[in-house]
């Protein structure tokens, strides 16, 4: 690098700032001790070489998935700004307007990629793990002890004994959620975590999702999936209800959708928050929840919806299984065989058939209106509709009731419920928020039965969105990348690691190799996983920081940022964003396809790495073959490194289940989930939350639930420790948000510290006395660092508070087996003496 | 320029673009969000990071709003007046800019503004890692060095609306940048420009318009808000 380079960025040491208009306003924004700083020279600032622009995507975990034009002047990158979207897609069609977009995060890159966190070299361990005692070794030695030490354990411990974790802190396509990891996993027989990159916190809501529109046995189906409408589709909706969802604050481009919706089309803003959020402070109605208590006040507008017969009867006959029987007693389907007579299809359901008068096979072609709501003796047997048995499970959710068990006002359960019956089509935007929870998947299953029977599915304008687009449409052949050989990799859910660990169950785990993942810092009940990584007999971190996760390591790798690397966006949007290697990689760093490629020559299998990242882009998508899936068809090389691309979506833009034909069992909405009668869920009743409820013995002792959501200036752990951003955000620092209610007789000023615990462990930081909670209520935003080198947190991380309890019903749904439920976590307070 | 609160949540993107382009040194911000309730415009109070995110009122009856502040290029700028030196003029299109190589660092000008939106450079500025970024040119309008780089030690910098930007046809960066199209762009003097029938149809206000500064700078107030029923 040149002389200003490494004199300016990568000192250490730190320096104060003096004066100016910011001193004024008594900010705290002067760099913490730790900060690298320089001393900018006059002759050595100003840009003299030529400029390039290149265009590429921000891939770093956030599902805004924004396009970035990058400058690059000699060498380096100098700037970095929103980048234009292509107005057609691959087959000429018109695409919808897509403004181009970005945020603080995204412009704060280039202090990300040169920043003094950098890790510039490998490394080995050389004192007792977490020691942070590291020698500086070769990528040739580096990848030699890799390759011995997970053959070595491999031979000893079975093959899948090494385990490659999930890496969700990109969602691009080769070195992202869905990248070659879980292909380097493959050819070596190795475990690793789940390649539907829900791991952790979001698979709950996904898990829903699938119980009520998919059939997750039938292979065609893959396991289970998880979609939404495009993020444009929202212009289409009268309403649109944010449920835990704060758009505003963390996906920021997507609020100018919901904004443009609000004052071109009068759409109605709705949000459902615990916290009042900035979602919330730009909504038109803002429900105050108590926190874990959706699922009830989704009982309570199915009730008010039923009551006032605000549902859509065509389309529950239609599209749901509405009209099919129930053994009320059994709590199984009804089937042909048992109740009609000489029926064609045993297995077929059954409908109450109101001109006849007579039960028969759903099937039956002279069925034209078959009842909704009803209740019949079958040979006995009482049998009611599916709806029926909705109507009757939710009746007790008075709005009376559900105000006492949500905390939301009476009246504005009725409203929500009269909107709910009356404005269509309404969408819902549910934020992982509620998939944080034991029972994340029965808040899904609810909003997707509210929204079955208000006929909002498949529709433009309707739906229960969290994230859309690339990675879950089928433009990628994912199953060869991952898989090559034919031998898939084994899984080993995040969830279940500590014990594969510390029990050898399901299968003992003793290396790992962790890329993209900050699993020491963000795994939820975070002082057991770090029990369990030091158990391990060897552990591989590949990073561009030095994590939590990397301070525990055997060896590390220096990671490529993504101006480093060449790689693919499809995320959040349906929008192909080339990303081309726009500089060299610094220092020593390599992108993990590169450092899977040298530990794979060798472990004798390199032949799988062997070819360029554009090769793979190629190969992913079958490009210019006639393998090539419908959404890339016609897409050409030049065109998709040359702008950002629309796939050739149907409908435009793009609605799940536009066709009505849904992937269920019956083919229809199954509101009504048999599969889940042995956890008495087969109906959205709701239940109170795992551990954060006042009916939990354990909230006599620690009164106060626990949310670590997410902040704008950050995307979990990374962007964390930039000095623009940090500036903005209490320099860095982590903070207690507490209502003065909570505070006051606890003796808590606002700027006090306070020490957060339960039985899992602690974290100090200072309060800030807030109204934006709600009593009872306390937020730490997730994500700031606790590594040996820099605290953003006095002491501990959010993490140390939450738990692993995972709910069994989930295991149904074999890509979403699994949750962290972070916000279902109760805790105490009280003034700490520093 | 045409800024409407009624979609600002606050996600400073405008004032990291502003850092970016025109390399602010750490700690400096020629653009800044603040915290209000809705429709309050007092700069003056500035409390920003402080109270952050912090509503007004007593939960759930609360209420948020921001509103982004940077120079508000004044068509009547006691910036200008004051300047002894004539170092902060107004060009003829209106942008208020600062000569580096005339100021002499008196500050007269930071006291005058109301708004607060100057900054002294005290020393050599602390900057963020990874070599000069933005602009990275000197630009000159008539002769006179309005943006550099690295502005000199012992100078008043504030925002140039991207004046090397506009003077190319594009707009400014945190117009460009803003992810909530919160900031209109153009030329007040044209009746048939956005931002004009933003002035005039949408009760666009000036910040402290009492004190007869007439800025051009205009925001679009809060217009919805429905704080909770308790």
């Amino acid at each position: 690098m040149t002389a200003r380079f490494s004199r300016r960025a990568f000192i250490g040491g730190s320096a104060a700032v003096a004066g100016g208009v910011i001193a004024a306003d008594r900010l705290h924004y002067f760099g913490i001790a730790g900060d690298t700083a320089g001393t900018a020279g006059a002759a050595e600032d100003v840009l003299t070489g030529k400029e390039s622009l290149y265009r590429t995507g921000h891939s770093n975990n956030c599902d805004g998935a924004c396009g970035h034009l990058v400058h690059v002047v000699d060498g380096r990158v100098t700037m970095v700004g929103p980048a234009a979207f292509g107005s057609t897609t691959i087959d000429g069609r018109a695409a919808p307007t897509f403004h181009p977009r970005i945020c603080a995060r995204g412009l704060s890159q280039i202090s990300n990629t040169y920043s003094p966190d950098r890790i510039k070299y490998p490394y080995k361990r050389v004192g007792p793990r977490g020691s942070g005692r590291w020698q500086r070794i070769s990528w040739e030695e580096a990848t030699s002890l890799i390759a011995t030490n997970f053959q070595r354990i491999q031979g000893h411990y079975g093959k899948t004994s090494v385990w490659i974790a999930p890496y969700t802190g990109s969602l691009s396509l080769i070195e992202g959620v869905v990248g070659a990891g879980f292909r380097f996993a493959s050819v070596i027989g190795a475990s690793a975590g789940d390649s539907e990159g829900d791991n952790e916190g979001d698979s709950a809501t996904p898990a829903g999702w699938n119980y009520v529109l998919v059939d997750p046995t039938n292979p065609s189906n893959g396991g289970g999936f998880f979609t939404g409408h495009e993020s444009v589709d929202f212009m289409n909706a009268k309403t649109i209800v944010f449920w835990a969802n704060n758009v505003a604050e963390t996906s920021i481009p997507d609020w100018r959708i919901m904004c443009d919706a609000r004052d071109q089309n009068g759409t109605r803003l709705v949000s459902v928050d615990p916290r009042f959020t900035v979602t919330c402070s730009q909504s038109d109605d803002w429900l105050p929840i108590r926190p874990g208590a959706d699922t009830a006040l989704v009982d309570g507008i199915i009730n008010y919806v039923i009551q006032h017969r605000l549902y859509d009867e065509a389309y529950i006959r239609k599209y749901t299984v509405g009209p099919y029987l129930v053994d009320r007693a059994t709590r199984k389907w009804l089937r042909a065989g048992q109740a009609v007579k000489g029926a064609k299809n045993p297995r077929d359901y059954v409908v109450w058939d109101d001109a006849s008068s007579s039960l028969k096979e759903a099937s039956d072609p002279s069925v034209a209106s078959p009842a909704i709501l009803g209740v019949y003796d079958v040979s006995g047997r009482k049998a009611s509709t599916a709806f029926q048995a909705l109507a009757d499970m939710a009746e007790k959710w008075t709005p009376e009731h559900t105000s006492k068990v949500t905390d939301v006002p009476v009246s504005q359960i009725v409203e929500l419920g009269r909107l709910w019956g009356t404005s269509k089509p309404l969408a819902v935007r549910a934020g992982f928020g509620l998939s944080h929870w034991y029972h994340g998947d029965l808040h899904m299953q609810a909003l997707l039965t509210l929204q079955a029977i208000t006929g909002n599915i498949g529709v433009h304008g309707g739906g229960v969105t969290t994230f859309a687009g690339g990675l879950t449409t089928t433009a990628f052949d994912l199953v060869d990348w991952w898989n090559p050989t034919g031998k898939p990799y084994t899984v080993l859910e995040p969830m279940d690691f500590c014990s594969a660990v510390q029990s050898g169950k399901p299968f003992p785990v003793k290396a790992a190799w962790f890329m993209i993942d900050n699993f020491a810092q963000q795994m939820s009940d975070r002082n057991r996983v770090i029990a369990a990584m030091k158990e391990l007999e060897f552990v591989v971190v590949s990073d561009y920081v030095l994590s939590a996760t990397a301070d525990l390591a055997d060896v590390i790798l220096p990671a490529c940022t993504y101006f480093e690397k060449t790689d693919l966006l499809s995320s959040n949007n349906f929008y192909l964003q080339y990303m081309p290697k726009i500089i060299d990689p610094l220092f020593e760093s390599k992108s993990d396809l590169d450092a899977i490629r040298l530990v794979a020559e060798k472990m004798g299998v390199g032949q799988y790495f062997d070819k360029s990242p554009d090769q793979y882009l190629r190969d992913i998508m079958h490009l210019g073959t006639p393998k090539a899936d419908p959404t890339v068809q016609g897409l050409t090389w030049d065109r998709l490194t040359s702008e950002a691309v629309h796939l050739n979506t149907d409908p435009m833009p793009y609605v799940p289940f536009f066709d009505k034909q849904f992937p269920t069992k019956s083919g229809k909405i199954e509101f009504y989930v048999e599969m889940l009668v042995p956890y008495d869920q087969e109906l959205c009743d709701h239940k109170e939350p795992v551990e954060a409820s006042p009916t939990n013995p354990l909230f006599q002792r620690y009164p106060l639930v626990f949310l670590s959501t997410h902040t704008r200036f950050r995307t979990h752990s990374q962007y964390v420790n930039l000095p623009w951003l940090k500036e903005v955000n209490n320099g860095g620092q982590g903070f207690l948000e507490i209502n003065p209610r909570d505070a006051s007789p606890r003796h808590i000023a606002d700027g006090d510290v306070v020490r957060i615990f339960n039985d899992r462990g602690h974290l100090k930081v200072r309060a800030r006395l807030t109204e934006s909670m709600k009593p009872g209520v306390v937020n730490c935003y997730q994500g700031g660092w606790d590594t040996m080198r820099v605290k953003h947190y006095i002491e501990g991380h959010p993490n140390n508070l939450t738990h692993q309890i995972a709910k069994p019903a989930q295991s149904l749904i074999p890509n979403f087996p699994s949750n962290a439920a972070y916000y279902d976590c109760l805790v105490q307070v009280e003034r700490s003496e520093g | 320029m045409v800024i409407d609160t009624n979609r600002c949540v606050g996600c400073w993107t405008c004032a990291v673009a502003c850092k970016e382009i025109n390399d602010e040194p750490l700690g400096y911000w020629w653009n800044r969000v603040l915290t209000t309730a809705p429709n309050q415009s007092t700069a003056a109070k500035a409390p920003a990071s402080e109270n952050i995110d912090v509503p007004y009122g007593v939960y759930p009856n609360v209420e948020l709003a921001y509103l982004p502040v940077a120079c508000q290029q004044c068509n009547d700028a006691p910036c200008v007046k004051v300047c002894p030196v004539q170092a902060t003029f107004r060009r003829e299109d209106g942008v208020v800019l600062v000569d580096y190589e005339r100021c002499i660092g008196c500050r007269y000008c930071m006291a005058a503004c109301p708004y607060g939106v100057r900054i002294f450079n005290w020393g050599d500025g602390e900057r963020a890692p990874g070599g000069v970024i933005g602009y990275g040119k000197d630009y000159r309008v008539d002769g006179r060095l309005v943006f550099a780089p690295v502005r000199p030690k012992g100078v008043v910098e504030k925002c140039t609306l991207c004046v090397e930007r506009i003077d190319e046809g594009q707009v400014p960066f945190c117009v460009e940048s803003c992810p909530l199209g919160a900031r209109v762009f153009g030329d007040l003097n044209d009746p048939s420009s956005d931002v004009s029938r933003l002035v005039r149809d949408g009760g666009a206000q000036q910040l402290h318009p009492e004190l007869g500064t007439d800025p051009n700078v205009y925001y679009l107030p809060v217009a919805r808000r429905v704080a909770a029923e308790s």
